[in-house]
């Protein structure tokens, strides 16, 4: 099976190793990855700040650089922004050519724990983490794409590991994008309440599947001086 | 008058910006065919057919729903039975029967009234002021006993409304209770009695054949 | 205390930030109402039919919308009511005024309606002369208190029973208690003496019937009853959306609407009201008076992004389950109607100049959508009105915009892309500048050294 990375901009500057985790742990699961070095954005942040023509340039340049991909499947370690690429038909829709085209790269996107466990069919890539950790179910992997047991069902195969679930798992972590830099006190009183039940569940690490809601939360965390990390799905299914 | 420029712009104005939408809109109206199917595919049960069991299921049905939401259900078999249980519910209270004088109505403490039907499904009763003079004496006391026919109990709500529209116009106003009133405004606590009836007493008769 | 703006909406925000009273209810609130909806919802095998199927009747309703107002207006009109069109809010309290006017009347009972808060009915009637009073107990806690109400179906749920009982206290003469079955009786005795006295009474509508020429109107204390049935008159103010096709419709909106409300299966009551009494001597008032109202409905047809708005059905469960509603409550959007619904119609009934704010106040998590009973997309219809806003408020937002068109410029250039990128993670190690939005409450990871696609170049 050939693997198209869509690292995403936000990894690929800020987190690296969410990256190359996600490399090994597909390589692992038994495919090739290949990176077009080409990419760039999916175009999220225009997106839903309102810009559609700015959103649109960058969706076309995302649509070429992949269409010319020959793996059988483009996989990101980002909820939000495989729903973004999944989006693209609506961006489109005055635009009949390129809607086909977005609607065929959009098939062909898959976010990372989503494509292991609905694609590969696996649920089980050898990891092994001791330790309490609970999962936040970051909200458009969660509504948008309808992820919620893939990344248990594979935290449940890590050995070691104890999953600890929060009874906020499903609330919002409150990052929303620019919504965090414009609302920045609502976005915070979202998070915190996010990180009181956190606390409150005594673990160790806080596990996502998209780098924005754990900069988000980590952040918060790391500035209230709390020893409980963060760990994107993909680092977890890494540790052996 | 303003009325008819009113009318005429409002629906103009609604005429305008749906022609507009058209063009926004990608799927024909295949809402139209939904609206047809748009119920459960249920039949309307006949009340008539109903079997001697199953009406008395209906009647556990609506009694557990009834108690459910602090309503009070007894079943009797006899008229006699319906006056004794009204006697001892209402326990020489002034009782308001639908002949109750409007301005007198606000001293009484219990109002009498027949309900026209039931919903099992939700415990509900069903007034309706065409037939009964029950609006306001099922309303305005603070104890509301009502006495329903169990053969007018039907399972469900669509059922209900659908008896109530078949035929004849409806009624000018038909109203459903679903036990006492109650709210929920001051911190979320509960508290059964507000405007309506604090207490609602519904006497079920059951009649063998 | 004076109606907040949604123009000053972050500095709102920030005070009700700042109210820990306010944010324990909330929390406590929409906690409580969350978790009932929920099982409420459960408790329906059928539950995503019953949605869908809504939200077909409402797609046709709107999309002949013309045609299904007519019906309902025959069919009213010919069981007695008399119809009013208005066309926005001042001729709809023009109406009003004049027909409580007319009648010589003095004391006027309301029933808790959203769509005369909309329209400002209670001042405007007061203006003329009126005494009204509004019955619903939340309603007329937030009246007495000098207020707007801070939710749709729970307007006084910001309010503490020690504040609830200062204020009866202060108003009514009442002595001082924390029982809020006490509380609720002196509501109820005071009322009732003005509910015996009423010349008219004011309500809403849930649902019109047009098959019928119905209004179907749904309450857990039966104010709206006494409302509807004890003064002369009757005027029932209803949005030009609320309508259905048919009366057996009512079978899906009722198993929706307490549900995803309170989590209730049913309300106490429901009173279906069609025209006017038979006879003189039955019970009743002596007219009907129903005022359609549109006041910028119509507008929202235009597109089927925003059509959807007029499905709503008022139940309330968009705001509990809302992120942002749950922080700061209603007020603080400065706008009748709050929350994730408040934040689309509103831009929409009063203009994106004045409500710019609201679809911003959004992290687009999507919860709202998910317990809509009609399956609005909300989160669809806050980015259409940011796409609305960032084109047609281009002065306010130069910066933005250019910063955006920058932003595609360098996204479209792999190779400017990665040298902006490399020298912006450089800036940031060596001048560490805090971008204040973010580092106020929370750390920036350390910026790396290497960027994934610097490593997968050098591990290659």
């Amino acid at each position: 099976m050939r693997v198209s990375l869509f690292v995403t901009c936000l990894v690929d500057q800020l987190w690296s190793s969410v990256g190359t985790s996600c490399v090994a742990v597909l390589g692992r699961a038994g495919c090739e990855v290949e990176f077009d070095e080409r990419q760039t954005c999916c175009g999220q942040p225009a997106f839903n700040t309102g810009y559609r023509r700015e959103a649109r340039r960058v969706a076309k340049r995302f649509i070429e650089v992949f269409e010319e991909s020959k793996a059988d499947a483009i996989v990101s370690p980002s909820g939000s922004c495989t729903a973004m690429v999944h989006h693209f038909p609506e961006l489109f829709s005055d635009e009949p050519r390129w809607c086909e085209r977005a609607e065929a790269i959009a098939a062909r996107t898959h976010e990372f724990s989503s494509f292991l466990v609905r694609v590969l069919e696996i649920d089980d890539v050898g990891a092994s983490w001791p330790g309490r950790l609970t999962w936040h179910d970051a909200c458009h992997g969660l509504r948008d794409l309808n992820i919620k047991t893939e990344p248990r069902r594979l935290i449940r195969n890590v050995r070691g590991a104890e999953l600890v679930e929060i009874e906020n798992a499903e609330s919002c972590c409150g990052f929303g994008g620019t919504f965090a830099v414009k609302y920045p006190e609502i976005s915070l009183a979202i998070l915190d309440q996010k990180i009181e039940a956190i606390e409150r569940a005594g673990v160790q690490a806080v596990v996502s599947g998209d780098a924005s809601c754990l900069m988000q939360i980590g952040g918060r965390l790391s500035r209230k001086g709390s020893n409980v990390r963060v760990m994107h799905l993909a680092e977890l299914l890494n540790q052996t | 008058m303003n009325t008819g420029d009113a009318r005429a712009e409002i629906l103009r104005s609604i005429r305008t910006h749906l022609e507009a939408s058209k063009r926004h809109d990608a799927v024909p109206s295949a809402s139209d065919s939904a609206v047809d199917s748009n119920h459960e595919a249920s039949l309307p049960l006949s009340r008539q057919s109903l079997s001697e069991t199953a009406v008395a299921e209906v009647i556990q049905v609506f009694k557990r729903n009834l108690e459910a939401v602090d309503g009070q259900c007894v079943v009797v078999h006899s008229d006699a039975e319906v006056e004794e249980t009204v006697k001892r519910i209402t326990e020489g209270r002034e009782v308001a029967t639908p002949n109750a004088s409007r301005s007198d109505l606000f001293k009484y403490e219990v109002g009498v009234t027949a309900a026209q039907a039931g919903i099992a499904e939700t415990g509900t009763l069903v007034l309706d002021s065409s037939v009964e003079r029950n609006r306001l004496v099922s309303l305005v006391p603070p104890v509301h006993i009502a006495i329903l026919d169990a053969s007018r109990i039907y399972p469900t709500l669509s059922e209900t409304l659908n008896a109530l529209h078949s035929g004849a116009e409806l009624s000018p106003a038909i109203t459903f209770i679903t036990g006492p009133s109650r709210t929920a405004d001051i911190e979320l606590t509960l508290a059964i009695g507000v405007h309506g009836p604090q207490e609602l007493h519904v006497i079920v008769v059951q009649n063998k054949s | 205390m004076n109606q907040l703006s949604s123009e000053t909406f972050a500095e709102n925000a920030k005070a009700a930030l700042a109210d820990d009273q306010l944010r324990d209810a909330l929390r406590h609130a929409t906690t409580l109402f969350g978790k009932r909806r929920s099982e409420a919802a459960a408790s329906l095998s059928n539950w995503e039919d019953l949605r869908s199927q809504a939200r077909a009747i409402k797609d046709d309703v709107l999309l002949h919308l013309d045609r299904y107002l007519e019906t309902f207006v025959q069919n009213a009109e010919t069981r007695g009511a008399k119809i009013h069109w208005a066309r926005d809010a001042a001729e709809a309290n023009a109406i009003i005024t004049r027909l409580v006017v007319e009648r010589g009347a003095r004391n006027v009972v309301k029933s808790k309606s959203m769509t005369t808060e909309e329209i400002h009915l209670n001042a405007a009637l007061e203006r003329a002369g009126m005494q009204v009073v509004e019955t619903d107990l939340g309603e007329y806690i937030i009246q007495l208190a000098g207020e707007t109400p801070s939710h749709i179906i729970a307007p006084a749920i910001h309010k503490t029973k020690r504040q609830i009982s200062e204020l009866f206290t202060a108003e009514l003469g009442m002595a001082p208690t924390d029982d809020v079955g006490q509380l609720t009786s002196t509501a109820r005795s005071t009322l009732r003496e003005r509910f015996a006295r009423a010349d008219v009474g004011i309500s809403g509508v849930n649902f019109g019937i047009a098959e019928t020429g119905t209004i179907a109107i749904v309450e857990n204390e039966g104010n709206i009853r006494l409302t509807t049935s004890l003064p002369r008159t009757h005027i029932a103010v209803m949005g030009i959306e609320k309508l259905l096709p048919r009366f057996a419709d009512l079978d899906v909106f009722l198993k929706l609407l307490p549900r995803s409300g309170t989590g209730q299966a049913l309300s106490t009551y429901q009173s279906f009201i069609t025209g006017t009494k038979r006879n003189a001597s039955d019970e009743g008032p002596d007219e009907l008076h129903i005022v359609l109202l549109d006041n910028g409905r119509s507008r929202m047809l235009a597109h089927p992004v925003t059509r959807q708005s007029l499905a709503c059905i008022r139940c309330g469960a968009c705001l509990n389950s809302c992120p942002v509603y749950q922080q700061i409550g209603g007020h603080a959007y400065g706008s009748v109607y709050p929350g994730p619904i408040g934040s689309v119609i509103t831009p929409q009934l009063i203009g994106i100049q004045k409500a710019a704010q609201l679809p911003y106040a959004s992290s687009l998590c999507g919860a709202c959508r998910e317990v809509c009973p009609v399956k609005i997309d909300i989160p669809r219809l806050l980015l259409h009105l940011r796409v609305q806003i960032s084109e047609k408020q281009r002065n306010g937002r130069t910066k933005e915009r250019l910063a955006f068109k920058l932003w595609a410029a360098i996204m479209t250039r792999p190779k400017l892309y990665e040298t902006t990128a490399i020298a912006a993670r450089l800036f940031q190690r060596w001048f560490k500048l805090p971008v204040k939005a973010w580092t106020s409450g929370r750390d920036l990871r350390p910026i790396e050294t290497e960027s994934f696609r610097e490593h997968w170049r050098r591990t290659r």
